[in-house]
């Protein structure tokens, strides 16, 4: 199925306060993105995005599969995903570079791993079992961290390239998210841009935060505006990567969908941009 | 085994998030310039916020009715009692009125219990599709003899809710700036709940209804159904009643029970 608004590769995560606004106008958009876990019930909001399926491309970004989990994978909920796949038949499949669960207990966050040659093993047969369940080749996104682990002896930007290498799987690069950790932990975000290969990029996340009131800490909480320094990576990242399907996220203080459409309008010149300079 | 190590640091970052124990796993984390207790004390905040945040959501009129800190603590205390377990937030809070019926520290409330179950049965019911109805002409069809043999589907988002207590009555009048006084005493209250084309609708039923509607909704064949009905309430007119069950829009389907599942 192909979207006959996808002429823009900009995007929006589509949120349910807006989801009948968009219904009614249909906003040329290049893509719409859902969090999987809310569609995996025979719901209002599933008839919802499979009406908007016939006008655009869905990304299906999943947030609870805790691939980086030390327990085995929760089989209920691939099988869930699996069945939402085919219904929805998604562009695009992502995941995180993170855990969620232990002990059957969901922690409801996407927690950092510590970047050791175990966690490697163990997030890469993760990934294996997914896409082979999946039957879908998954993106894998960058995490945003408030720590790091002392035990871990691999940079964040070569665990991913290694998990692709791998697992063949692509990278989801969300740019906020690395804009918050290079703050946070300290270290240059174009230096990791770089570790990263064009060829593995299949999508960009873009999303606000904000500063904790220490300001020490910038907090990934998809409650504002894009940053101007996210923008400035988005163009670095436009450069390297090339035209990459783009999202704007917003999850908590949701606007006004017009906002959205805003940021999605401004990310769009920047991808048109690059897309022409090709 | 793959992860031996990986699992003790995450059971221990799982405790500094639901308990509080940051000590004990601090030593993992890097300083980076600022204290490791405060990094993690982050990840602890925010599954804190996000679980009271569901369940304040979902039961707005049972956090009225004890006041923002009583209902802190039961959210903390559910929360220890019953760590989620469900990768849907939307989920989380589905124990929480048996948990309220068990929970000494609000005892003086005999009726949140079920004012709980009456707001998550709103909350669930607003979460599932509304199905076309079928009308009862469909039953047109059906030989007279097998009539109380007939098994209705009826809508998916029905839920049902029987209380000792006004509990209706107590949600609407919490819907109001300035809460009326009600009378609590010999006021109970049956309701059915649904999702409707126009959105959740809900209505009392009288003992005979109630009786009937559920039995349906739990499968049971239309004879078996008005039985209970009748039970329930000897003045019970099966007629009217269906063709209520049909006018207020719940028939999605029916089916005959073969000879075997009769028989049982």
């Amino acid at each position: 199925m192909t979207s006959r608004l996808s002429a823009c590769g900009v995007g929006i995560g589509l949120r349910w306060p807006h989801a009948v606004e968009i219904s009614a106008l249909r906003p040329s958009l290049g893509l719409l993105e859902v969090h999987a876990e809310n569609y995996m019930a025979e719901t209002a909001a599933l008839d919802e995005l499979l009406g908007l399926r016939c006008d655009y491309a869905v990304s299906l970004h999943g947030v609870a599969l805790s691939l980086g989990s030390a327990e085995k994978l929760d089989q209920d909920h691939l099988t869930r995903f699996k069945a939402l796949i085919e219904r929805v038949e998604p562009m695009l499949v992502s995941e995180h570079l993170a855990w969620s669960a232990i002990d059957g207990v969901y922690l409801n966050d996407l927690l950092p791993l510590p970047y050791t040659e175990e966690s490697l093993e163990l997030f890469c047969v993760h990934v294996d079992e997914a896409q082979d369940r999946l039957g879908r080749r998954l993106l894998i996104e960058n995490p945003s961290s408030y720590l790091r682990y002392c035990a871990s002896s691999i940079p964040e930007p070569d665990f991913l390239v290694e998990i692709t290498r791998r697992t063949g799987c692509g990278i989801l690069c969300d740019l906020n998210n690395l804009y918050v950790s290079a703050e946070n932990l300290r270290f240059d975000p174009l230096a990791y841009l770089e570790r990263l290969p064009t060829d593995a990029i299949g999508e960009i996340h873009l999303a606000g935060h904000h500063a904790a009131e220490d300001a020490q800490i910038l907090i990934d909480d998809h409650g504002d505006r894009i940053a101007e320094p996210v923008w400035e990576l988005y163009a670095e990242a436009l450069w390297r990567f090339g035209p990459v399907p783009t999202l704007i996220e917003w999850d908590t203080n949701l606007p006004a969908l017009e906002v959205l459409l805003q940021e999605a309008a401004h990310a769009g010149e920047l991808f048109d941009a690059r897309r022409l300079a090709r | 085994m793959l992860g031996a190590s990986l699992v003790d640091l995450q059971r221990g970052i799982a405790r500094a998030l639901l308990d509080g124990a940051i000590d004990d796993v601090a030593s993992a984390i890097g300083v980076d310039g600022i204290d490791p207790g405060a990094r993690l004390r982050i990840y602890r905040n925010h599954a804190l916020r996000t679980f009271d945040a569901a369940l304040r959501a979902a039961f707005p009129v049972v956090c009225r009715l004890v006041d923002e800190r009583f209902f802190a603590y039961a959210a903390h205390e559910f929360r220890r009692l019953h760590p989620p377990r469900s990768r849907r937030l939307a989920e989380y809070g589905t124990a929480f009125p048996d948990f309220l019926d068990g929970f000494e520290a609000c005892k003086d409330l005999p009726y949140l219990p079920d004012v709980a179950r009456f707001e998550w049965a709103l909350n669930t019911a607003a979460m599932v599709r509304a199905v076309p109805p079928i009308g009862i002409d469909a039953l047109h069809p059906v030989p007279p003899n097998l009539a109380g043999c007939v098994v209705f589907q009826l809508q998916p988002s029905l839920r049902y809710c029987a209380s000792s207590w006004p509990i209706e009555a107590i949600w609407l009048a919490n819907q109001r700036e300035d809460v009326p006084w009600l009378e609590l005493a010999n006021r109970g209250a049956s309701i059915e709940i649904h999702r409707s084309s126009e959105g959740v609708v809900w209505q009392p039923l009288d003992p005979g209804d109630f009786a009937f509607r559920t039995a349906l909704v739990e499968g049971a064949a239309l004879a078996a159904a008005i039985i209970r009905a009748i039970q329930e309430d000897p003045r019970f007119d099966a007629t009217v009643s269906l063709q209520q069950v049909f006018a207020d829009g719940l028939v999605i389907d029916f089916r005959i029970l073969s000879e075997t599942e009769a028989a049982r």
